[in-house]
């Protein structure tokens, strides 16, 4: 594969590119469906291929192939070239790349226990015996469980990625993943719909601990409880105590996103859209002195793990907020070579025909000093949201809308009766500002973020821990 | 060995090696995707792939695969690993057959347009939307241009064989005249000669030139016109959940709902992709099936689920001819024309919202349709029949069954509609829907 890399950076450069960055990228994942307790189609899925990114008179121009041989990369870097060439002539501001130091490694994640030693016979059995379990679970309340699909994936992801300027960086990283949708229906409460994903980076390790015939049986129970016993949420002025699922989300959503440095060049401005943050934005207060929220890829064993990006830059913990404060932007080498600063490693590509734009990995709320016992004790009437259903943010990434689904009253700091539905809809600022203790312990969830034009989903992990928002006004 | 001898090839060898039905799909696709912001290109994108999908059954144990085109003998091993794993698999809920062909296909329907895949002339395209936009008065402009060929060509062990080309063009752009004043539009089509980029340009441009100075808007129940982006969103969320396999696994709010009035009678919908020319035009499904004209919704009753032949099994039904192989899904989703235009629309309304994008629709509960999603673009007061101010930062907080039921009409333009919020293609009028529930954040 070496030569074939080697290859389309020559060529790029022996047709006039000012650079060249090939990456040589195999996707396998194993899918296995389980549909209201039968097997569907098991699905493998091998994505294979070289791209090729050059400049060209300040243009980038982009090409992928999946077909491996020496003509048809040449062709690819051909028609790169092209590409950025017949794009020039509408090219006001030059592209160009920072100057990052470069890595020149190796690195693989390794599996303690390999995807190949586990058949698709028991990761169907696993998931028949997790249905089974949240069908009895449900059916002890009289709940009926009418439809629910599990999935498990399991993939390999290798890459080679090599630039003109140095950058040699070879990865081979697996991942796996279950993701639900489970609906309970009671014919006088209706219904009530649960989704959520785990995922790691390793072995078939990941998967058994999470426990996931008890794990579902216990969310079949919790979804039970909400549809018979939830009440009318309450709305206006309160406390409120939101658990990790949540506080993970919201880092993602309105801390992640609007400090992507490609949004706040306009990037995105026709797709995702833009942010509220601008260039010089560093130093705004968002948020209470509680609030710390960073993105770090290199969490072990996470769903956003990598320890180079898609340019070969070393990846390191970001800090996005410090203490309120809008501390730090994502960037890769072409954002940063705008901003006058370093990359920080964030470029990321979801498959070998995409090319590598800026992306989160683990973004996350970090922990403060607070017992989730604390949190609540001063609480003397509030709410607590544990998990959610619907939730979305405007393009700017300011306002945005939550919907509780596992939720309760707070009474002189005890947690009383469920609540359904409770909305938080409110502003990014509003939102951080109102941040008056953050507890100390740290939950992650799975995630796949959508960005990018045609959409890049990437695994990443969100999370936090329990936090307290006072006085917030719930409804919307 | 060549790609039109592959897909019968691989489908002879997985019979021989067991099983009962086969099907591979060889797909052939060079695609250039040009991005743009602040009236530039940002970067330009030439993907050549070619895949096969190959998916097989021994009776109830079904096993599927996708990889990329390539030597004879990695397709032989792919074939063998994926019968021993067919093999492994549980068996499934039911086993229908694959349909049985040979079948007759709209000769109209296999040869696709012809697409340029010319840089230079795409990128013109670019420069030609970018300046419309500008000369309305925007300040910036961003967006994507889209252009594509693919040939397709199937092999089923249901006697099919046939192959089908495709090309198709679509630009959508998104203008500025300042960080909180914008309007976006789009042009899609599987017809060189029909793709009008200028006059997506422009109408972004006018919608982003009235948008400006917008003042925080007020919750409230509204009666709300909705732009053909906003329309075609909320209708392509009935096209698509009217999968059997999603009403299945509870992901619709269609569910048990064949038979039902769903919608206000004004309402018909139909997933059309014999529409020779448009851009979801096709000849077959995945199973080798003649697409055809399927009423979903007929003056607001609820008529049919979209089916392959495993859901259709299940369902005691036909194929509708909307196979994906594990889940159906419609290709080109067609709303029935009101009879009013769009100032008629506007005129009849006392007091209301006018709203020309949305994006970020997210439910609560697919069964029961609670959703919300975010007005982007322009956002209008109307009163008394016309606009009266621009207005940001409302949420459109709802349900789907009801929005349905409370559309009071529809116009008679429509336009075609597919973009990154907007996956199948959709031709929508503007719809006037009463008493929309807006909210806003409360802090």
């Amino acid at each position: 594969m070496e030569d074939l890399i080697e290859l389309a950076m020559n060529y790029a450069g022996s047709l006039g590119a000012e650079y060249a960055e090939a990456r040589f990228q195999r996707d396998i994942q194993e899918t296995v469906i389980l549909k209201n307790g039968f097997p569907e189609a098991a699905v493998l899925e091998e994505k294979k291929g070289i791209s090729i990114r050059v400049l060209v008179d300040g243009a980038l121009g982009f090409a992928s192939t999946d077909s491996l041989t020496r003509r048809d990369v040449k062709a690819a870097s051909s028609r790169a070239f092209k590409m950025a060439r017949a794009s020039a002539r509408i090219m006001h501001e030059k592209v160009s790349m920072d100057d990052s130091s470069l890595g020149n490694v190796k690195m693989e994640v390794k599996q303690r226990i390999g995807f190949d030693s586990v058949d698709i016979e028991s990761k169907t059995s696993l998931l028949k015996e997790a249905y089974k379990r949240a069908v009895e679970e449900a059916a002890e309340r009289n709940v009926k469980v009418p439809a629910c699909s599990m999935t498990i994936d399991t993939w390999m992801t290798e890459k080679l990625v090599a630039s003109s300027d140095g950058a040699y960086v070879y990865s081979l990283i697996p991942r796996a993943a279950f993701s639900m949708l489970m609906t309970a229906f009671h014919p006088q409460k209706g219904s009530a719909q649960r989704f959520f994903d785990l995922g790691g980076s390793g072995g078939w390790e990941i998967v058994e601990r999470w426990s996931l015939p008890s794990l579902i049986e216990k969310e079949a129970e919790t979804l039970s409880e909400i549809l018979l016993s939830a009440g009318k949420s309450p709305s206006g002025k309160t406390d409120v105590i939101l658990g990790p699922e949540l506080v993970g989300l919201i880092c993602h959503e309105s801390s992640g996103h609007p400090s992507e440095a490609d949004r706040i060049l306009g990037r995105e401005a026709a797709q995702a859209g833009e942010t509220y943050l601008k260039k010089d934005s560093i130093g705004l207060r968002v948020g209470s002195r509680l609030v710390n929220v960073v993105d770090d890829p290199t969490l072990d064993g996470s769903f956003g793990f990598y320890l180079y990006d898609d340019e070969g830059v070393k990846a390191r913990k970001r800090m996005l907020i410090k203490e309120g404060v809008i501390n730090e932007f994502l960037h890769n080498r072409e954002t940063a070579s705008v901003f006058g600063v370093k990359s920080n490693g964030s470029a990321r590509a979801s498959a070998f025909d995409r090319e590598p734009i800026v992306r989160m990995a683990n973004t996350y709320l970090e922990p403060g000093d607070y017992s989730v016992e604390e949190l609540l004790e001063d609480v003397k009437e509030g709410v607590y949201i544990r998990s959610f259903m619907e939730w979305n943010i405007d393009d700017r990434r300011f306002n945005q809308r939550y919907v509780g689904l596992e939720a309760y009253r707070i009474s002189k700091g005890e947690i009383k009766e469920r609540i359904r539905n409770p909305v938080l809809e409110v502003t990014t600022i509003g939102l951080w500002s109102s941040v008056d203790a953050v507890g100390r312990d740290l939950e992650f969830q799975a995630a796949y973020c959508g960005k990018g034009d045609p959409l890049q989903g990437i695994p990443v992990w969100v999370g936090g821990p329990h936090v307290r928002l006072r006085g917030v006004i719930l409804g919307g | 060995m060549k790609k039109d001898e592959a897909a019968s090839y691989i489908v002879d060898l997985a019979l021989r090696r067991g099983a009962t039905d086969a099907v591979a799909n060889i797909h052939d696709r060079q695609h250039i995707m040009i991005r743009f912001s602040n009236n530039e290109v940002t970067i330009s994108k030439f993907y050549d792939e070619l895949t096969v999908d190959i998916f097989l059954m021994i009776k109830r144990r079904r096993a599927a695969t996708t990889i990329p085109f390539s030597s004879t003998r990695s397709l032989e091993k792919t074939v063998e690993r994926l019968i021993k794993i067919a093999r492994m698999t549980p068996p499934s809920e039911l086993y229908a057959p694959l349909p049985e062909g040979p079948f007759s296909y709209d000769p109209k329907l296999l040869r696709g347009s012809k697409v340029s895949l010319n840089p230079d002339k795409l990128v013109g395209y670019v420069e030609e939307a970018i300046n419309a936009a500008l000369k309305e008065g925007a300040k910036k402009v961003a967006g994507t241009l889209n252009a594509f060929v693919e040939r397709t060509v199937l092999a089923t062990s249901g006697n099919v064989y046939a192959s089908q080309e495709r090309g198709a063009l679509d630009i959508s752009v998104r203008a500025f005249t300042s960080d909180i004043s914008s309007g976006h539009f789009v042009s899609i089509s599987g017809d060189e000669d029909e793709f009008n980029p200028s006059e997506a340009g422009r109408i972004a441009g006018e919608i982003a030139a009235a948008a400006s100075n917008p003042k925080l808007g007020e919750p409230g129940r509204f009666t709300a016109l909705l732009g053909p982006l906003v329309f075609a969103d909320l209708i392509s969320q009935v096209g698509i959940l009217s999968s059997a396999f999603l009403v299945d696994i509870g992901q619709s709010f269609l569910v048990d709902k064949v038979g039902s009035q769903v919608a206000c009678e004004k309402l018909s919908l139909i997933d059309d992709p014999t529409v020779a020319g448009s851009y979801g035009a096709r000849a077959f499904d995945d199973e080798g099936v003649p697409t055809r004209r399927n009423v979903i919704i007929e003056r607001g009753v609820l008529k049919r689920y979209l089916h392959n032949s495993m859901t259709a099994k299940k369902y005691g039904v036909e194929t509708t001819g909307n196979a994906g192989l594990i889940s159906p899904h419609p290709w080109n989703l067609i709303v029935e024309p009101g009879e009013k235009s769009f100032e008629d629309l506007l005129a009849e309304i006392d007091r209301g919202i006018y709203v020309t994008n949305d994006w970020y629709l997210r439910y609560q509960n697919y069964r029961t349709g609670d959703f919300s999603t975010i007005p982007r673009d322009g956002i209008f007061l109307i009163r008394d029949g016309s606009i009266e101010s621009s207005v940001r930062e409302l949420r459109i907080s709802d349900n789907m069954l009801r929005i349905l039921r409370n559309i009071r009409d529809l116009s008679r333009t429509r336009r075609w509609i597919k973009w990154w919020e907007v996956d199948v293609p959709t031709l929508t009028p503007y719809a006037v829907i009463e008493d929309l529930n807006f909210t806003k954040s409360t802090m």
